[in-house]
Formats: C-alpha cells, sequence, structure tokens
C-alpha cells in the first residue's frame, strides 16, 4: 500500500504540471464526423441528452458529459443548445447545484430535487473550459456558482480527508450507518484544477490528492477493484444496499485517472490486465467473480488506455473508430478518443 | 380584452436572499387606448389604475394616510404621464421594433400588444407604429428564423441558432432585443420550473435578476415569486407582490385570484389589506364578494384543526349566514364540527341536522350522533348511525361508542328489543370489549344474569386486563349464588382489584356496581362523551342503585321528551331526573305518565318512583296508594313500607298522637332496624306518654351507640321525674 500513496503524491504533481489542455487547437480534439454520430443519436433537439439505455431519460451527468463533449468538438452552437436545457430545466436547486434526473415520461419531468455530485462536477468543468476558451465570462460564472455549492454542500471531512459524497443528502455519517458512503468514480480529476482557479478558498488541489488516496484505498480483494458504492466508516468495504460490484460505475476511474495525467501503474494495473480478455468484466470484488463481459468499444477503449498508458500495449485500431452504440458508453468511448488526439494518437 | 400592462418592478437586491419591491416605472395606458377597440378606453375611464404616483406616495406615506376611494382618485388626478426614467429613457430612434413587426407580420396579436407594452414601459417617449404591418420588411430574412424559434418557444435551439451565425460570422451580432427577451423568456422558464419544484430561493434569486417578469403580463410569474416570499418566512415580501398586483394590474380573473393564491399564505391582517384594494364588478358587487366566503370557510375550518386557530366572532357568524342560505352541506357541517369541537354541542347538533338534511351522509350523520351522544341522546346517535356503522372503522368506534353510552344511561330503562338485537351482533363482530361490559350490566339489571356473565365473559375474552369487566362477572356469580366461579375470579385478580376481593360484603355491592357503569362509559376520537360525574347519594337505600347511578343534570329534565318512540322510558327518565333537582310533585306527574305504558318493567319503575316522590313530599298515604299500583319485589316492598312508616310516624308525633307514632314504629321495626333519629322519637313519644321505663330504656340504647341525643333524652327523663333536681 506504501507505493501506492507515495506515488498518489507524483501523480498530482502529474495534475499540476501536465497541461492536458489545449486552447486554441486547430482540430477539435473530438472529430466533428464523431460529434455529429453522437448527436444525432443522443441529442434531442430540446438540448437534452437522452440515455437511451435507461429509459430515455436525462440527467445531469449527461448533460455535463454533453457539454463537455460539445466542448471538445468545439461546437458552440450544440454547446448552447445543451446547456440552455440544463439551465433552465436542471438547474433549479436553492443551493445552485443540479437536480439529478428529467423523466420526459413523468409530470412534472422533475421528480426528484436530488443532486448527482458527478453531474455537478462535470456541469462545472464543462462550463469552465468553454467560458475560458470562447471568452465568455458568464460560462465562467455559472460555472463559479456551481463549483462554489459543490464546496459548500457536497465536500465533507472525514478522518482528516475531503470526500465528495455522491449526493448533498443522504451519504454521510449522520444520515447512513455505513456513511459516509462515496462513489469513487464521481472523483473526475481533471476538473480539480479547473476548480482551483475558479474557487481559490476551497483547496482544490488537496481534495485532489485526497481523492487519489482515496481511489488507492477503493481497489479492495482478489483482483484489487473498486466497488462503485464503498462505504468508509472504520474500513473502506462495499456499502450496504449496493451490489459490491465493480460495475457500470467504476469502470470510469481509469479514464478518469488518465484524462487528468495519472498513468501511475500502481492504480491502473487492476484494469490494464482486463485488457487481454478484450472485455470489461462486471466483477464482485469480494470474491473476484466476474458477472457480466461488456465488449461494447465504449468500454472495452478505457481498459486499452490503461494497458496502454502502463505497458505500452497499443490500443486496437477497431477501438480507435467511433460508431455510437448506446449512450453511456459512446460518451465514454469519445471521452477515451478525445484522450488519445490529445496526445497525439499516444496514451500518455 | 385585457391590456397587457408593462409596470416594471425594479428590485433592489440587497442581499443574497432579500429583495425590495419598488415601484418603477409606469405603465401607461394611452398607448392601448391608440391600438385596442374603444371598449378599453370606455373601461379605463370609470375605474383606472392609480398612477405610480399615488403608489409612490402611498409607499412614502407608508399607509399612514388612509386610502381615498380609487374613482375619486381617477378623477382628481389628471391622467398625466410622468416624467421617464433619466435611466433607463432613449431616444424614440433607437427602438429595436423588429419583434413588434415580426409579431405583426405573424399576425401574432397578444405578443404584438405584449412587445408594445414592453417597449412602452421602456421608452416613455416612443410612439408605437400606426401600423406595424405597414413598416418596411424585415432586411435580413435569417433573423426572420430566429424570431420564428423565439415566437415558438424554443429557446434552446434559438441560443444554438444564434452560437451557429456567431461562428459562422464571427462579426454578427444579434438584435440586442432579441437576446433580451431570450433571456427573460429563459428566466420565466426556469422561475416556473423551480417554483413547482418548491425550490423557493432560486424563485427569488431569478426574479431578482429579471425585473421584466414581474408585469401586469407577467401575473403567474407575481403570483409564483409572492409565494417563494411567503413560503421562505417573507410574508410582507408576499404580501407587497399580491398588492402590486391588486393597486396596477386591471385583468377582473386575475385580480380575484391574487386574493385567492394570497389567502392560504397570508395572515388575516395581510389579507384585509389586499381586499381593501376592492374595486366595484361590473354587477355592482364588490369583485372579491365571491372571496370572502372561502376566507370565511378556511378561517372556520383553522378552528377545527389541530391545534384550533382563535376564529374571529364575524367568520363564524358570516359562516352561519353563509350555512342558512348556500344551501351546501359541507357549511353546515363545517360549523358543526366547529361547535363540536368547541364544547358546544347543541349548536353542533343544530348544524349537523341541518347538513343532514341537505345531505344524509356517512360524514353528516357521524357529526351528528356525535353532539347527541355530547347531549346524552345516545339512543338517537345509535339510530342515525346504524346504517352507517359498517362503512368504516371510524364510524363503527363512533357507533359502538352510542352503543355504550345508551346501555349506560342511568336510570337503566329497557332498550327496544329490535334496537338491542341489531346492537348486539355488531359488539360481537366488532369485539368491542366497553360495549360488551355494557350488554353485561344492562342484562344484569334486568335479572338475566345467565347473560350478564356471558357477555361479561366475552369482554375480558377480548380485552384481558379489562378489571370492571372482571368486576361485573363477579357480580354476576354472587347474584348466581357461584361461590367457586366468585372464588376463582377473586383468585385470578387478587392483587389488582380490591373490589373483587371483598365482593362478598352485599351494602358495598351496589353503589360499586353503579360505579362501575359510570367509569365505562366510552370516549371516542372527533366527539366528547358523556362522563357523569361522581355523585354520593345519601338519602337512597342502599339497594337502591338506581339512586346511586343518577347524577343531577337540570338541563336534562327538560329535554327528555325529544327523543325515542319509547314514552314511558321517556317519562320515566324525566321523572327521576326530576327527583333529583328535588321537584318531587312534577316527578310524580311524571311517573304516572310512565304508568301508562304497557311495559310491566316500565310500570314497577314508575310505580316504584311515584310512591317515592310522595314520600319525599310528605304524603305517606299517598305513598302506599302508588306502592300497591304495581306489585313490586319483596326487597322494594320493604323498602317503600318502611319508608312509609317513617314518614307516618313522623307525622303523628308532629300531631302529638304519641300512641299511634309508637304504633307505626313497631310496624316499622318489624321489617326494618329502627333508625337512631326514629328511636330518638320512640324515646319522646314514651316520655310524653309517661311510660318513663320505657322512655329510659330507649334512651339508654342511644346514648351506648355514641349518640348525643341519649344523654339528651336521658337528661330529660330525669326532669320528668323529678322536676327540681337540687332538692
Amino acid at each position: 500500500m506504501r507505493h501506492v500513496l507515495a506515488c498518489a503524491f507524483y501523480c498530482v504533481m502529474g495534475i499540476v504540471f501536465n497541461p492536458s489542455v489545449r486552447a486554441g487547437a486547430a482540430t477539435p480534439l473530438i472529430a466533428a464526423a464523431d460529434w455529429n454520430a453522437y448527436k444525432q443519436k443522443f441529442l434531442d433537439p430540446s438540448g437534452r441528452i437522452v440515455d437511451d439505455g435507461n429509459g430515455n431519460i436525462s440527467h445531469s451527468e449527461g448533460q455535463g458529459y454533453g457539454l463537455l463533449l460539445a466542448y471538445l468538438a468545439e461546437n458552440r452552437s450544440d454547446f448552447e443548445l445543451i446547456w440552455s436545457f440544463t439551465r433552465t430545466e436542471l438547474l433549479l436547486r436553492n443551493d445552485h447545484l443540479a437536480v439529478w434526473k428529467w423523466d420526459p415520461a413523468a409530470s412534472p419531468h422533475v421528480t426528484d430535487v436530488n443532486n448527482a455530485a458527478d453531474g455537478d462536477i462535470l456541469i462545472a468543468y464543462a462550463l469552465a473550459r468553454a467560458g475560458k476558451e470562447w471568452g465568455e465570462p458568464d460560462l465562467v460564472d455559472s460555472a463559479t456558482e456551481i463549483v462554489k455549492a459543490i464546496s459548500a454542500n457536497v465536500v465533507y471531512q472525514h478522518e482528516g480527508r475531503r470526500l465528495i459524497l455522491p449526493g448533498a443528502s443522504g451519504f454521510s455519517a449522520k444520515d447512513r450507518e455505513d456513511g459516509p458512503v462515496i462513489n469513487i468514480s464521481y472523483w473526475i480529476f481533471e476538473a480539480f484544477p479547473v476548480f482551483a482557479e475558479l474557487d481559490p478558498q476551497t483547496g482544490w488541489d488537496g481534495i485532489a490528492r485526497d481523492g487519489l488516496n482515496l481511489v488507492a484505498l477503493s481497489l479492495i480483494g482478489p483482483k484489487r477493484l473498486p466497488p462503485d458504492w464503498l462505504s468508509l466508516k472504520a474500513d473502506s468495504k462495499p456499502a450496504k444496499g449496493f451490489p459490491p460490484e465493480f460495475g457500470y460505475n467504476a469502470l470510469r476511474v481509469p479514464l478518469y485517472l488518465l484524462r487528468s495525467g495519472v498513468t501511475d501503474p500502481g492504480l491502473l494495473d487492476p484494469f490494464a490486465e482486463m485488457n487481454a480478455a478484450g472485455a470489461v468484466d462486471i466483477t464482485d470484488v469480494e470474491t473476484g467473480e466476474g458477472r457480466q463481459a461488456l465488449t461494447d468499444p465504449g468500454y472495452r477503449i478505457i481498459t486499452a488506455l490503461a494497458a496502454c498508458a502502463t505497458k505500452g500495449t497499443p490500443v486496437p485500431a477497431a477501438l480507435k473508430s467511433f460508431a455510437p452504440t448506446l449512450y453511456y458508453p459512446s460518451t465514454l468511448h469519445l471521452l477515451g478518443l478525445a484522450y488519445i488526439a490529445e496526445r497525439q494518437g499516444g496514451c500518455r | 380584452m385585457t391590456p397587457a400592462r408593462a409596470i416594471l418592478l425594479t428590485i433592489l437586491v440587497v442581499s443574497a436572499v432579500g429583495a425590495y419591491w419598488l415601484l418603477g416605472k409606469d405603465n401607461d395606458e394611452t398607448v392601448f387606448s391608440s391600438i385596442e377597440d374603444a371598449n378599453v378606453g370606455g373601461r379605463e375611464s370609470q375605474g383606472s389604475p392609480p398612477t405610480r404616483e399615488i403608489d409612490r406616495t402611498q409607499h412614502v406615506e407608508d399607509g399612514l394616510a388612509p386610502e381615498a376611494p380609487r374613482p375619486n382618485l381617477a378623477q382628481a388626478e389628471p391622467r398625466e404621464r410622468p416624467p421617464a426614467p433619466v435611466a433607463t429613457s432613449s431616444e424614440a430612434g433607437s427602438v429595436d421594433e423588429t419583434a413588434l413587426r415580426y409579431f405583426a407580420r405573424q399576425g401574432d396579436t397578444k405578443r404584438l400588444q405584449a412587445e408594445i407594452a414592453r417597449l412602452r414601459a421602456l421608452y416613455p417617449n416612443w410612439t408605437p407604429p400606426a401600423d406595424p404591418l405597414a413598416a418596411p420588411t424585415q432586411a435580413d430574412p435569417r433573423v426572420d428564423v430566429l424570431w420564428t424559434l423565439y415566437s415558438q418557444g424554443k429557446y434552446a435551439q434559438l441560443r444554438s441558432a444564434i452560437a451557429d451565425r456567431q461562428t459562422r460570422e464571427p462579426n454578427w451580432q444579434p438584435p440586442k432585443d432579441l437576446l433580451d427577451r431570450l433571456a427573460v423568456a429563459e428566466a420565466r422558464e426556469r422561475l416556473v420550473n423551480a417554483s413547482e419544484l418548491k425550490q423557493y430561493e432560486t424563485v427569488v434569486t431569478i426574479a431578482a435578476n429579471s425585473p421584466a417578469l414581474l408585469t401586469c403580463s407577467e401575473v403567474d410569474t407575481l403570483w409564483r415569486v409572492a409565494e417563494a416570499f411567503a413560503m421562505t418566512s417573507r410574508p410582507d415580501r408576499a404580501k407587497e407582490a399580491y398588492l402590486y398586483i391588486l393597486r396596477n394590474c386591471d385583468n377582473p380573473g386575475e385580480r380575484v385570484a391574487t386574493v385567492q393564491k394570497a389567502v392560504p399564505l397570508l395572515q388575516r391582517d395581510a389579507i384585509d389589506e389586499l381586499l381593501a384594494t376592492e374595486r366595484p364588478g361590473a354587477d355592482g358587487q364588490g369583485e372579491f364578494a365571491k372571496v370572502r366566503p372561502d376566507m370565511v370557510r378556511r378561517s372556520v375550518a383553522a378552528g377545527v384543526a389541530e391545534p384550533p386557530a382563535p376564529v374571529p366572532e364575524a367568520d363564524l357568524k358570516a359562516l352561519e349566514v353563509l350555512g342558512q342560505n348556500s344551501g351546501l352541506a359541507s357549511d353546515a357541517l363545517l360549523l358543526g364540527w366547529y361547535y363540536l369541537r368547541h364544547d358546544d354541542a347543541a349548536n353542533a347538533q343544530t348544524w349537523f341536522a341541518k347538513a343532514r338534511q341537505v345531505e344524509d351522509s356517512a360524514e353528516t350523520s357521524q357529526g351528528l350522533a356525535l353532539a347527541l351522544i355530547a347531549l346524552q341522546k345516545p339512543g338517537e346517535a345509535e339510530n342515525i348511525l346504524y346504517k352507517w356503522q359498517d362503512t368504516s372503522d371510524e364510524l363503527r368506534n363512533t357507533y359502538l361508542a352510542a352503543v355504550t353510552n345508551l346501555l349506560a344511561v342511568e336510570p337503566i330503562a329497557p332498550i327496544d328489543p329490535i334496537i338491542l338485537q341489531r346492537i348486539v351482533p355488531v359488539v360481537a363482530k366488532a369485539k368491542d370489549a366497553a360495549a360488551a361490559q355494557q350488554l353485561g350490566w344492562y342484562a344484569h339489571a334486568f335479572d338475566q344474569d345467565q347473560t350478564a356473565a356471558k357477555w361479561f365473559s366475552a369482554a375480558l375474552q377480548w380485552k384481558a386486563d379489562d378489571e370492571p369487566s372482571a368486576y361485573g362477572l363477579a357480580v354476576v356469580r354472587m347474584a348466581l349464588g357461584d361461590k367457586q366461579g366468585v372464588a376463582e375470579l377473586q383468585r385470578q385478580w387478587a392483587s389488582r382489584s380490591e373490589r373483587i376481593a371483598t365482593i362478598a360484603e352485599p351494602q358495598v355491592k351496589t353503589a360499586a356496581t353503579a360505579a362501575a357503569r359510570r367509569k365505562a362509559v366510552a370516549t371516542v376520537e372527533g366527539g366528547k362523551m358523556v362522563m357523569p360525574e361522581e355523585t354520593v347519594q345519601t338519602e337512597t337505600s342502599p339497594h337502591n342503585r338506581r339512586g346511586a347511578a343518577t347524577q343531577p343534570n337540570l338541563q336534562g329534565c327538560s329535554k327528555t321528551d325529544l327523543y325515542s318512540p319509547a314514552t314511558g322510558r321517556v317519562a320515566l327518565s324525566r321523572g327521576w331526573c326530576l327527583m333529583e333537582i328535588d321537584r318531587p310533585m312534577e316527578a310524580v306527574a311524571a311517573f304516572e305518565a310512565a304508568l301508562q305504558t304497557n311495559s310491566e318493567a316500565v310500570r314497577r319503575d314508575a310505580a316504584w318512583g311515584q310512591s317515592l316522590a310522595y314520600i319525599r313530599a310528605g304524603l305517606a298515604n299517598e305513598a302506599a296508594v302508588a306502592a300497591a299500583k304495581t306489585p313490586q319485589s319483596r326487597e322494594r316492598a320493604l323498602d317503600l313500607e318502611a319508608s312509609i312508616l317513617s314518614l307516618r310516624a313522623t307525622g303523628f308525633f308532629e300531631k302529638k298522637r304519641y300512641a299511634e307514632t309508637i304504633l307505626a314504629l313497631d310496624q316499622r321495626a318489624r321489617i326494618a332496624p329502627e333508625r337512631l333519629d326514629l328511636m330518638a322519637m320512640r324515646g319522646y313519644a314514651y316520655l310524653s306518654l309517661r311510660r318513663i321505663n320505657e322512655a329510659r330504656q330507649v334512651f339508654e340504647a342511644l346514648a351506648a351507640a355514641g349518640d348525643p341525643q341519649g344523654q339528651r333524652g336521658l337528661a330529660a327523663v330525669r326532669a320528668t321525674i323529678d322536676p327540681n333536681p337540687q332538692d
């Protein structure tokens, strides 16, 4: 464990010093054709990203991804479309965070005013980057407001660490017997240096550092994989009421690490090892048993990138071309491709 | 048709959460008179809203000066346009009429009017084009596309389209007017969404940043903002928002709705301020006339809630007028609940009965029954509730409460067998221990002790720790001579009931039985049940369980003739009641009425009662006649005869007929132990007859019993023998 923590520190240095944001690029990090294919399938004309694997609902995470992808595709028109919907339909909470779910079949469309921290982080991050690059102070102001709201409502002190709770209510030590409970895939590490600029008081570099330690802590069980939902009470273990699974949430963790510039094998190896099998395995973290092999290229590119970054294994050509499948893997796929484009075809 | 007004509110944000309502710019109807039809001008001339100057005055004076009647103000004030605020004044030439012309071309008159109003408010010196349609066509047809998106409410797409064109043509600027309007439209949507989700801080923040949303053409937004203030503990801000609408906006429906929306959110005095802005309606009545009844209903309903709010007397009276005239069962019902809640069962009965006349429903029947139970008329309550008892648990419980009270009526009286037959299966099905216990006492009272034992046993089966039922069972087992059964109960309840342990002492028995009955009277949620007072009856014989159980009820005597077809029972109750308030001759008449019935049990009780009433009146012969009217039980007969002989002895003694006094006392002594006061009478009678030895014996016995009359009597004896003791 010690080497992991030492590495974690090194990795943070990576975050701070690795200039991952490429301003004013000649060609967008997401190709126009890929974005067009994506939006054709998942972007409703009203400006909402449709989660077609989940009853065609929309959510703050999807809107955040949509904004980030539109920004990376340098499509201001689509960015404005998604932002207008996000602002008027989701950014409604008194605390300036977004309600997490919007259901076209429900009336009213929002029936649950809870937030989801990853959605809030993605929205604020995309707004901040777009606002800065496009010289739109209004977008930066909106980002700043959300970042401060995240700091005030979901950043949580626990045993000397600062955590990001999955939502403003329901996850703290006070709210749950096994609390605090975290979702480690809600640490979108690439956003934190940007947040630190907008909100210097909160100390986002420290939150990032604590986050890398938490990633190391969350690698549990025979395969050293993080569960989607982790209880931090006393010992870190899968949270009650959730399957003890490395699942659809946690499979994003290596992608976020890589995109933020973290290439530490101590953190990435468990995911890189999964690459050889050609699928991402939903895994019972306690037994190490695989439950479901996910072969969508959007999932596979994540482990392929981990293997590429840690072992130099080339990313298969088939994963480098994009064809939309379902909202979630397609989104991850485009983020993976943007990562490669940012490194001019390389993977670290 | 109502002109949209464009009275802008400037919200001065003084803190993150607080916004002050200040009146900023004036509306100006003259704009509309050039566009609107003649109706508008005609309406304006008779009842115009106040100008900004008036409102500002009101603001400055902070309500110190009473507001003058509106029509006078409107006539007194020349319709002068106030000077345009410097900050927003603008050359007419620079006014962007793009939207106006677009809407005109689209034939969208509603938006056209709103846009004209908006521009008038922004630029007071601007004059709208006489014919917007005649204006030159839009120079840039691609801007038309944007306006189309705007008019279709596709704001996200419009944002997208603007960004798209800016990307293609970096030097192109969208019309500022379009951007402004788009921002307002998005803010409106966001405000409505936040309002629907009760995110009130967000609502207030959006409103503070979008003063254009706070105009008479955006009344819905104003309502939502007012609600947000009210729901975040800022009732004064809410009131100001409502007042703003009422002082400035003309749409009659929206004005009434404004008050209706305010009623549940504001205190009464604030509502009264809103009502003070009332204008005469088209029908000559005040425009809020139809709002007031709802307010009154709400006010009285709050007085029924938990905890009850105080209800102004005027509201109560107003609802009573409504209850008389509206013909709505709900109004009468509400009054019924109100009075029941406030311990006025008589008024409650009146209103519930009225409600039930209009609508014989479970609720009206339940209310009426509860009032009747409170008025000690459980028989009527039972009768009303029977057909509803199966509709809900609550009604079943109320019915059982009526039954329990009916069975516990004192003095006990036979219940119509038809009624009794329908009560029994309901009690059995509900397994109601309280009612079962009362059925036990009822059966016991009519000497059906086997049946009584079954009911007490059933009550104990349904409620194992029910001591009163166990006691009842012990009482009837005693009566049945079941000593083993009594002993068994005494063993079971050894540590839990003293009275079961001491049940063998008969003089305790009957008084305790009555007390047990009184304690058993049930209570039920929503209505106050009768709980008879504990009264001590010193004059009645220990065998008279009725006397022990009857409580004074001065009002009750005169009301009994209202209920139940069983007139004999009614008259009987009335007789006992009159006895309680010591009006024996009226009681004699009541018992006489009861004697006219066919029921043997009632007749027997009536004769007994009448006899006791005569005794109370000191009429021994009449008492004897009454006692002979029906055969009484031996116990009662002896009791009566003893009382009559006491009365006779007293009468003879007062007439100095001492031999007859002794005779009467001797007769009485054969059937009852002689009371100490009668012993004294006997002593003096002997003394008067100069039967000195007998007199001394009597007084010595009295003295031995510790009675001071004994020593006094002995002194009298000595004085009679020796008038001069000094010698």
